[in-house]
């Protein structure tokens, strides 16, 4: 089993490239790794309590650890309160702390 | 110091055109806070992130000079995060790709920033604890 955090700066409304990263995501996750998800920059968009993105949610679903940066949140005005039930708030020091820790880290 | 673990981040994005490149210095800022030496390879477009003749400029729209607009410069970013690992005694280096150096014309570059290539990225990458690279999409 290995972990694995991808930095998921791309978001599914608008880049048609986050069809096969979702899904190599969900696949890892459904292959028993440990996988984290951090959203930055417009990937925090789906994150949003009505935000609807089918590939996304269904990462969500499946048990995936998702994470949206605090930082691209207050950017966009993006509150805790407004986010999906699911999703936590974190900072650059969770993919410092993978690193250090040996994890795959891989940006999408 | 012996227990420092480094991390090399490659990273292709120039300067002012990407959100990426914030993201990118608050991944260096948080390493060096971490503790962890940092190491950049530098290729593409942002082997001018280091460009010494960096100038800032004024807002005529909101009627700024240049003082008020206080426009950020990369390469004031990569001094005060040199500074910051001196100051905890911790390891900073950056190298540029020399042909994207060349084929760009950003030759001065601030000191404490190299020149290199192709094999210094293998050798940062080899000598890490842990890599990441971040794409231009």
């Amino acid at each position: 089993m290995s972990h694995y955090l991808f930095i998921q700066s791309q978001d599914p409304f608008t880049e048609i490239h986050t069809h096969h990263q979702f899904a190599l995501i969900g696949q890892l996750h459904d292959a028993g790794h440990q996988v984290v998800v951090l959203l930055v920059q417009n990937g925090v968009t789906p994150a949003r309590r009505d935000a609807k993105s089918d590939l996304f949610d269904d990462i969500v679903r499946r048990g995936v650890t998702v994470r949206a940066d605090h930082f691209a949140l207050m950017q966009r005005e993006i509150g805790d309160a407004d986010l999906k039930d699911q999703i936590g708030v974190a900072d650059m020091d969770l993919v410092i702390d993978a690193m250090l820790a040996g994890h795959k880290v891989i940006w999408h | 110091m012996s227990d420092t673990k480094t991390l090399t981040f490659a990273f292709m994005e120039p300067p002012f055109e990407s959100e990426r490149t914030v993201t990118f210095f608050r991944l260096l800022d948080a390493a060096l806070e971490r503790g962890a030496g940092v190491r950049v390879f530098a290729y593409e477009g942002a082997v001018a992130l280091a460009f010494a003749n960096q100038q800032p400029h004024g807002n005529a729209v909101h009627d700024r000079d240049s003082a008020e607009e206080d426009h950020p410069l990369t390469k004031d970013w990569i001094a005060a995060l040199q500074e910051k690992a001196r100051s905890k005694g911790i390891g900073f280096e950056w190298i540029n790709c020399g042909l994207c150096v060349d084929e760009r014309g950003v030759n001065d570059v601030i000191d404490g920033c190299g020149r290199g290539g192709p094999p210094d990225l293998w050798r940062y990458a080899s000598d890490a604890h842990n890599t990441l690279t971040i794409g231009t999409r």
